[in-house]
């Protein structure tokens, strides 16, 4: 009963509060069914408009080091949400969640970030559309 | 594991909450703080207006029509084909949304009103700076811009704003891909009812791509005074545009856009508890 109630509030956070802001569709640019978890060390960061990228170095199951990009909201976005550029830096490692682009590219929706510090934040773009911004 | 998952949902809502409590949207308020009025005695729709959170589906100029179904004529149904299928949101190219479009968006905008212009200020750092005059009339052959030849008057306490001279390529009449011709005409008549609203109603006409009239109106709420827009450079690294597919992918049956039953993220990773 407990866990139901939890989740029914969760829902209720993640359905009924937040608005189509984006300046574009989620589901223009990733694929729903592709949800990923990757983990890995920060190589680049780039802080900019329209949306912020991390790039991280990640291990596929070979044992090869594989570049991703992950797509986040604005810089303007995560600053509101408590994401600041110094939470992060180069080396860091992230775990981040989210799906993959549609065209296949190793681009990834950095729908949620795993901070250095345990931090959870939403890297999601506010209100486009995707997976839990209905 | 049934523990596991209940604490995770726990530390994801609680994580999350802040975020969300912040976003760009604001519930409605009721006022009962009067209209404020400029010298000239007009109402002053100076302010920064945030969307309420009952304004649905956002995004869709439809809003106001039953089943959200827009009157298309042929011309119009191979239009919209050809933006659901060969063409790349334009604002995601960081091409200027225009009217109605920018009416229908979530997000916020700021209106500085003077004397004779008024000016609206986008979030994507664009804006319209719209003559109050009412003896100027259209041109014969306005320049096709996003924003359309634009021209204010007030009736009453109404701002009407007359715009004709639309562009017909590269322009989503709203962010569900439905298209606009360059027959456009939008006749917006803007009221402050209270301190704390702004209100329009909207009507849309353009007989090459819809075979009568629309109509859509709206309400946004005053943003708290320390809130305004920020800077946003929408091109300064838009790598989106080299992944963007064609249209706003699926459309809900609710009338947003986006997929119905995404797969579930992995399960967040709950924080160490401090030592």
């Amino acid at each position: 009963m407990r866990l139901a109630t939890t989740l029914a509030m969760a829902s209720m956070i993640f359905a009924g509060a937040v608005p189509l802001l984006a300046h574009h569709s989620f589901a223009a640019e990733f694929d729903a069914t592709k949800a990923l978890r990757l983990a890995g060390s920060l190589t680049k960061i780039e802080w900019t408009n329209p949306h912020t990228y991390f790039y991280i170095d990640v291990k596929d199951a070979g044992g090869n080091v594989v570049r991703w990009g992950c797509e986040a909201g604005s810089p303007g976005a995560l600053s509101r949400r408590g994401f600041k550029r110094g939470d992060i830096k180069l080396g860091d490692m992230i775990i981040v969640d989210g799906y993959r682009a549609k065209d296949g590219s190793n681009l990834i929706d950095a729908r949620r970030v795993t901070l250095p510090d345990g931090r959870i934040v939403s890297g999601a773009s506010a209100g486009d559309g995707g997976p839990g911004n209905q | 594991m049934r523990n596991h998952l209940f604490r995770a949902v726990v530390a994801l809502c609680v994580l999350s909450a802040p975020a969300f409590a912040q976003e760009l949207t604001a519930p409605d308020v009721k006022s009962n703080r009067p209209t404020p009025r400029t010298a000239e005695k007009h109402p002053d729709l100076s302010g920064y207006w945030k969307g309420t959170r009952d304004t649905k589906p956002v995004g869709n100029i439809g809003k106001d029509l039953p089943g959200f179904k827009l009157p298309l004529t042929p011309a119009g149904e191979a239009a919209l084909q050809h933006n659901l299928t060969a063409t790349i949101d334009p604002e995601s190219l960081c091409i200027i949304g225009g009217i109605p479009r920018h009416n229908a968006s979530g997000l916020p905008f700021e209106v500085l009103q003077g004397a004779n212009k008024i000016a609206f200020l986008y979030w994507y750092s664009y804006f319209r700076l719209i003559p109050i005059d009412a003896k100027r009339k259209h041109s014969d052959d306005p320049d096709p811009s996003f924003f359309g030849e634009e021209l204010g008057r007030w009736e009453g306490d109404t701002l009407v704003i007359d715009s004709i001279g639309f562009k017909e390529e590269k322009v989503w009449i709203d962010e569900n891909a439905n298209p606009h011709s360059d027959a456009l005409h939008v006749v917006e008549r803007w009221t402050r009812p209270d301190f704390d609203h702004i209100h329009v109603e909207t009507l849309i006409e353009d007989p090459k791509f819809y075979t009568k009239p629309l109509t859509y109106s709206r309400t946004w709420v005053l943003g708290k005074p320390d809130e305004e827009l920020q800077e946003y450079s929408c091109s300064e690294n838009n790598v989106d545009k080299e992944h963007l597919g064609f249209g706003p992918g699926p459309i809900r049956p609710d009338g947003t856009r986006g997929y119905i039953d995404p797969a579930p993220l992995p399960p967040p990773i709950p924080k160490a508890p401090a030592k």
